[in-house]
């Protein structure tokens, strides 16, 4: 059984659904990939399964539990972390509070030590107010904060927006390491060729729908689906929005 | 006028200040915390005062009883008005939340006029001699008074700052969705801050009883000063609220030695206007962040 199942998902925030029809499924520790254009829902995606659709139809399961009937934060304490596209650190609290904060951790102070090993930059900041910190900060800070709990899914949206090609390499390479400790990712990314060479899966979303879903390198090696969706350079020039 | 009279004036100012400082506080917090300005703190003020008035009367002379009564009172009526209506209205636009705070500060005064009507109560405290030191006259009741808002004062600070649970009312003022992300209860932290926010504006409310008569405007008079200095001091500022609270009352009783009481207010505005014209944001930078 799959750890996260999502049957005939639609949703949105006012009258109109953004995204429709939806099947999907992500397995323990695997990394799959949401690509599509800007606006073809694929946050809104991400944000019904954390539980902040104000309008949701469909089925969505994780490990066992209907999400649909558990609130965000009890979502949270189920094993879901998220990091959302921006404001994913909170600015006003310290580099330790940010890590403090994340609830129901066994041992919360063995737990920060060793984020704090898993991000050594992060450790000579503590006492830093995390608006304070550097982009690359921020990223690792936030991956930091979702990682606090020991997730079993985690839900990345765009995590190299807003970075450089070098820092994307680098939050790349973290993410590549998340299923090691776990966690399953399903992540919405940009720079799709780059993600979809180490993800599992991928789903292409376009104007709310699933049109298409493959392993990693099957959706890279489909030529007209990538020109389409992924860009046509293989390697993908443009800044993420 | 001489420095004497200059310097009895900023005591009372200040004293009144800190006093003012707890519903101020309050006002900060909520729009912080649950984002809209609060405009019912004025009533719930008069709320404590009358409270305290009637243990006075009915049950125990002590302060000290009046007011933890009158605290524990008017946090539980902030409680159940959160219960009843802001919890509701959360998810809606922050205008909705103040209108309905208006709608509330006019039911509970009208409802505190039905049974209390128009006549002036005082809140009994022990007559004191002031102690004079060569004309700097100090009131012991105000020493109280003001002891009392700074406790009160620090203990929320240091709830805010040094606490688990200040921690989690700090994460969900600066971002509310990460904040449930992070497994906090949202809905537990707004039921702690109707809490806080009652049981400071019953203290408040009593501590006012001291320096006024106790007549149901008491509180919605005094609504105004107080966003003013909310503002002031930096919207969603613990400490600009406290500090400009001060400022606010210091400016209001030293411009009552050269006006007289009526346009003492007028004057208090002007220099809280004049300090926005230089620093637009408030006199702080924002401790707890506002979208
Ligand atoms: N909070 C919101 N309220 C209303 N509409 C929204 C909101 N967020 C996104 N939308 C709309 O939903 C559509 C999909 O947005 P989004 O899921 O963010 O796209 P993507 O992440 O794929 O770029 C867009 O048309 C956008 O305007
Ligand atoms: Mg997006």
């Amino acid at each position: 059984m799959s750890l996260l199942t999502l049957s005939g998902v639609a949703g949105g925030y006012g009258d109109v659904d953004i995204v429709t029809g939806i099947n999907m499924h992500v397995d323990a520790r695997e990394i799959v990939t949401i690509a599509g254009t800007n606006g073809a829902g694929k946050s809104t995606l991400i944000k019904a399964v954390m539980g902040y659709l104000p309008r949701l139809s469909g089925r969505i399961e994780f490990d066992g539990h209907d999400l649909r009937s558990l609130s965000t934060e009890k979502r949270a304490g189920i094993g879901i972390s998220y990091v959302p596209q921006v404001r994913n650190i909170f600015s006003t609290l310290t580099v330790l509070e940010n890590l403090q904060v994340v609830e129901k951790v066994a041992d919360s102070r063995k737990r920060i030590a060793e984020m704090f090993d898993m991000f050594p930059a992060l450790a000579s900041r503590r006492r830093t107010q995390a608006g304070n910190l550097s982009g690359g900060e921020r990223q690792q800070l936030a991956f930091a904060r979702a990682l606090m709990s020991s997730p079993r899914l985690i839900l990345l949206d765009e995590p190299s927006a807003a970075l450089s090609p070098a820092l994307t390499e680098l939050v790349f390479a973290e993410v590549r390491k998340l299923p090691a400790t776990g966690a399953a990712v399903l992540m919405v990314e940009q720079r799709a060729r780059q993600a979809l060479a180490f993800s599992d899966r991928g789903y292409i979303l376009d104007s709310g729908k699933i049109v298409l879903t493959d392993t990693g390198s099957a959706l890279l090696a489909n030529e007209k689906m990538a020109e389409l969706y992924l860009g046509s350079k293989p390697v993908e020039p443009v800044q993420a929005s | 006028m001489d420095w004497i009279n200059i310097t009895n004036a900023a005591i009372n100012g200040i004293v009144l200040g800190l006093l003012l400082a707890l519903p101020a506080l309050a006002v900060t917090l909520v729009f912080g915390i649950a984002r809209f300005p609060h405009a019912a703190v004025g009533d719930y003020m008069t709320f404590g005062a009358y409270t305290a008035i009637l243990v006075q009367s009915f049950m125990s002379a002590s302060l000290v009883a009046a007011a933890l009564i009158a605290s524990a009172a008017t946090a539980f009526l902030s409680l159940f008005f959160y219960a009843w209506v802001f919890r509701s209205l959360s998810q809606r636009s922050p205008v909705s939340s103040l209108i309905a705070s208006i709608g509330v500060a006019f039911a509970v005064r009208s409802v505190i006029t039905f049974f209390a009507g128009q006549s002036q109560y005082v809140i009994e405290a022990p007559l004191v001699r002031a102690w004079n030191f060569s004309g700097v006259r100090i009131l012991p009741t105000d020493l109280y008074v003001a002891a009392t808002a700074v406790l009160a004062l620090a203990a929320v600070f240091f709830m805010l700052h040094f606490t688990a649970f200040g921690r989690r009312m700090r994460a969900v003022a600066d971002n509310p969705e990460l904040a449930a992300a992070s497994g906090i209860r949202v809905r537990e932290v707004m039921i702690t801050l109707s809490v806080i926010v009652g049981a400071f504006c019953g203290l408040g409310g009593m501590l006012m009883g001291f320096k006024a008569v106790v007549l149901p405007e008491l509180g919605w008079e005094l609504i105004l000063p107080i966003f003013a200095s909310v503002i002031l001091g930096g919207i969603g500022s613990p400490v600009g609220a406290v500090c400009g609270m001060i400022l606010f009352g210091i400016s209001q009783e030293i411009a009552s030695l050269y006006v007289g009481a009526s346009y003492k207010l007028v004057l208090a505005f002007v220099v809280l206007l004049l300090v926005l014209l230089i620093r637009p944001q408030g006199m702080f930078g924002k401790i707890i962040a506002v979208r």
